[in-house]
């Protein structure tokens, strides 16, 4: 992680991009929280992000779900803001908040009435400085996400089929685990364990603030410094090992479960976030499946009808992440022909590439997305917050269009072949169990 | 709390009214920076007017518009679509049909070209028919392992029954399985017109250009509708006061979704309405949320909400829970609602809420997709020229004792249907004391 991200690689923007880019004020707390302005007076409203550099990543078993865990208890309570209080005042302030966990990050973000920015500033502090984690509250809190792993794991087919897939394709790294953490690991986490999470974690030199909206500031930045001054900056955070072995050989899994047709999950581990290889895999996601015209939809779904959809999820991560393809089949459907078919449009990625046309199609809807991403507020704030994080500096994340435009034929080819081969690949499938034949 | 609230002004981007001589009427609203374009093309002729039988067929009709138009093929139009990085497609909801773009600005005029050729050409192939028909049939199937979706299918059938607004959009097997070409091109013919139709543009454009640019493109559409049809009316929950339960047996969660009849789009009392729900279960500090989560741990979510179409509206309250705390969920969640309408908020809460809802206001205007759907609803349900501009005036006009007032005329008593999805077997002895139960299949539900 750099000192500070706002060294200056001269990056070349878009010019669409150059405004917004131009407008962003950077601010660094002694304590070492790092502050991002994006000022703009389009609708009155304001989005308040705070990232923090922990997720599921920083977890041992034993207390897998922590983070998530954690998560919730920072909306039950601080020294100055009791418990029901942070809601409470933001709503009567015209607001809402919400957050959420990675494997990587943990993210608190409020919109509200551009008049709301001190309170928000005022609460968002309050609880950085003074958590309060009572045992009420955590036993409460433990319930509602138990509740909440019922929901996205235990009575949902994806989410157990995700949860065999993390497992699988990870042998040492903690991305093995899921987020919200193993059923036992919720149901035992202590206060100690919460306790001394915070203090390691929630410190403001592992902290990042994004403000996007109508503010000044000037004042903005006044405000920050104030309430956040004070707050001790915590030790340096201890580190994460990637002790990945080298996969050496395809690995399977079954999930046995009532359903009406198979599912097939494959992933395979790819390069780190910041790799310029994470870039080539963004392209071929979106070759493999944005669009009724992608690779994968065009095969699988139009013409040998084995899916009803298809999906690829190829989200970044500090360490190396999952490249993986869902396939909701037909009923009926054989899932032994549908992994034949995609690995067959691999191999065909290896060996030829693509052509000039789909390589722009796909730079295109990348561009697209982006630009999309930055039309709010919230989305601005969180999709630089998110490049500073996994980039190390949001100006490379406005800079992707051109990093992709470099991208070319010969690297999918190599790219594909590297990491999407026979050998590195992960299959967790779906049997029904109720009738259908297995 | 300072009762009276200022509020920054809220700065819409202006919006021109044009009609074509066919009917069609443009709202156009030029508004930067960002180099997009949304656009919607909002025709009325939604699921309500499927006929029996035949229901899905709008939405059926309306997705295969890009398989297939002015003699090129799906893959022809995708690629084109796709490679600009636009979005295009037509579906439909309960009321409309809509066609609907989202583009880079500099692709705009050509992503118009082809929506035009979709809406004026369609071709409809066989192939593509059966092809689409064989996918939405699996579709339909896959949805019944989804016990957040089966709540919601079995849901609108108990409270629906045979009433048009509890047509599935996607449709149901057999309507799907009867669908044939010629009810396709005569839904196109006679369903589709310009005379009830609206084209809402929203974003960096030029308002000129894009009239004469409309009007070259749409300009010769013809047919279809004269008059809005009328949806019949509704006498109210079909299911009432009884207990429907999805049996999913290996289900260690239960999903609940409480229903009664709720008001029209446009009511006079939206706001005090729209205040009282935001009390009872609306933003995370909500009485359901407040009971059912915070003080008891028995869910992650509940919330409440209205539904409110042209001609009739649900109200429905929904949480889950593990099997064992069924009860505690139903108790909690209607004696939540019977104390809400026996008092209504305090006028802490209604404040509270009135400045929730203001303030975040704007937020939902922010994307042009947003706007053009904000400004496509005031025209659609016949709302007042400045809904949108004094939508917060409105919201902090209400007080308590109108929110009160609202919720004890708005509010069920015993008029309601529990619809439970989950292990039968186990729920069943638990729930008989809330009304006669029956027990579906999934497959039932097909």
């Amino acid at each position: 992680m750099p000192k500070a991200s706002a060294r200056s690689t001269p990056v070349k923007l878009p010019p669409a991009l150059g405004a917004l880019a131009d407008s962003v004020i950077e601010a660094k707390l002694p304590n070492g929280l790092r502050v991002r302005l994006l000022p703009n007076a389009g609708v009155p409203t304001c989005s308040y992000y705070t990232f923090f550099k922990v997720g599921a990543r920083n977890e041992r078993p034993g207390i897998t779900g922590i983070s998530h865990l954690f998560e919730h208890m920072m909306f039950n309570g601080a020294k100055k803001y009791g418990p029901g209080m942070f809601d409470k005042v933001l709503e009567s302030n015209g607001g809402s908040s919400n957050a959420y966990t990675s494997n990587d990050l943990t993210v608190y973000y409020e919109d509200f009435m551009a008049e709301a920015l001190e309170t928000v500033i005022d609460l968002e502090s309050d609880r950085m400085r003074s958590l309060a984690v009572t045992p009420k509250m955590l036993a409460s809190e433990r319930q509602v996400v138990m509740e909440e792993r019922r929901l996205r794991v235990d009575n949902e087919i994806a989410g157990m089929m995700d949860e065999e897939l993390g497992a699988l394709v990870y042998k040492a790294h903690p991305y093995r685990w899921p987020v919200i953490g193993w059923m036992g690991d919720i149901e035992n986490i202590s206060r100690e364990d919460c306790l001394d999470y915070f203090r390691t974690y929630y410190a403001p030199n592992n902290a990042t603030i994004y403000v996007a909206g109508d503010f000044d500031p000037k004042q903005a930045l006044a405000m920050i410094k104030k309430a956040y001054g004070n707050i001790k900056a915590g030790p340096p955070v201890p580190g994460v090992l990637d002790a990945e072995p080298e996969q050496k050989g395809e690995r399977r899994a079954n999930v046995h479960y009532p359903a009406q047709a198979h599912s097939l999950m494959i992933a395979w581990r790819g390069p780190k976030g910041d790799d310029p290889d994470t870039f080539v895999l963004d392209v071929v996601q979106y070759a493999l499946s944005v669009g009724q015209s992608s690779r994968l939809n065009r095969k699988l779904v139009f013409e040998l009808e084995l899916a009803v959809g298809v999906s690829v999820d190829w989200t970044w991560r500090f360490d190396p992440g999952t490249f993986t393809v869902g396939l909701e089949l037909k009923a009926g459907g054989d899932p032994a022909k549908a992994e034949a078919a995609l690995y067959a449009e691999l191999e065909k990625l290896a060996k030829d590439g693509l052509d000039a046309r789909e390589l722009e199609k796909a730079k295109n809807n990348l561009a697209g997305t982006l630009m999309r991403e930055l039309a709010t507020n919230s989305g601005r704030a969180h999709a630089l917050g998110t490049y500073e994080l996994m980039l190390g500096d949001w100006r490379r994340g406005l800079a992707l269009p051109n990093a992709y435009e470099r991208i070319n034929s010969d690297d999918v080819k190599r790219v594909v072949a590297k990491y999407l081969g026979a050998e590195r690949r992960n299959v967790v499938t779906l049997i029904p169990t109720n009738g259908v034949e297995a | 709390m300072s009762a009276a609230l200022e509020l920054r002004p809220l700065q819409l981007p202006p919006h021109e009214k044009r009609k074509l001589r066919n009917g069609l009427q443009l709202h156009l609203v030029p508004r930067g920076p960002l180099p997009l374009v949304a656009v919607r093309l909002v025709m009325r002729g939604g699921s309500v007017w499927d006929p029996i039988g035949r229901a899905g067929i709008a939405n059926f009709a309306a997705r295969l518009l890009r398989r297939g138009a002015g003699g090129r093929t799906a893959d022809e139009l995708s690629e084109a679509i796709d490679f600009v990085g636009a979005a295009l497609g037509g579906y439909a909801n309960e009321e409309n049909v809509v066609l609907s773009l989202s583009c880079p600005s500099k692709h705009l005029e050509p992503m118009l070209e082809l929506m035009g050729v979709l809406l004026l050409e369609p071709d409809f192939p066989e192939s593509e028919l059966e092809l689409a028909r064989r996918r939405t049939l699996a579709q339909l199937q896959n949805e019944l392992d989804d016990p957040g979706a089966l709540a919601e299918r079995a849901w609108a059938r108990a409270m629906w029954g045979d009433h048009p607004y509890g047509h599935e959009t996607l449709g149901q097997k057999s309507s799907v399985e009867a669908l044939s070409r010629a009810d396709l091109v005569n839904f196109h013919r006679t369903r589709l017109g310009p005379v009830l139709a609206h084209l809402y543009v929203v974003g960096d454009i030029n308002v000129d250009r894009i009239t004469t640019v409309a009007d070259r493109i749409f300009g010769q559409w013809t047919g279809g509708p004269q008059l809005a049809p009328r949806v019949p009316d509704w006498a109210g929950p079909e299911r009432m006061g009884e207990v429907i339960i999805v049996d999913k047996p290996e289900q260690t969660q239960v999903q609940m979704r409480i229903g009664a009849a709720g008001v029209k789009r446009g009511h006079t009392d939206h706001f005090p309405l729209t205040v009282m729900n935001a009390v009872l279960g609306g933003g995370f500090t909500s009485r359901l949320i407040r009971e059912i989560r915070v003080k008891r741990g028995l869910s992650y979510g509940a919330s409440s909400s209205f539904d409110m179409m042209s001609n009739a509206g649900t109200f429905m309250v929904g949480s889950f829970t593990k099997t064992e705390n069924i009860n505690t969920l139903i108790d909690v969640a209607l004696a939540e609602v019977k104390k809400m309408r026996a008092k209504g908020p305090t006028s802490l809460e209604a404040n509270t809420m009135k400045r929730y809802i203001s303030g975040l206001y704007p937020a939902r205007l922010e994307t042009n997709e947003a706007l053009a759907g904000s400004i496509a609803d005031v025209q659609h349900y016949g709302l007042p020229d400045d809904w949108i501009t004094r939508y917060r005036d409105r919201i902090n006009a209400v007080t308590a004792k109108e929110a009160a007032r609202a919720a004890a005329s708005h509010l069920f008593d015993k008029e309601r249907v529990i619809v439970l999805v989950g292990n039968a077997q186990q729920l069943t002895p638990k729930v008989a004391k809330y009304g006669r139960v029956s027990v579906v299949k999934p497959d039932e539900l097909g």
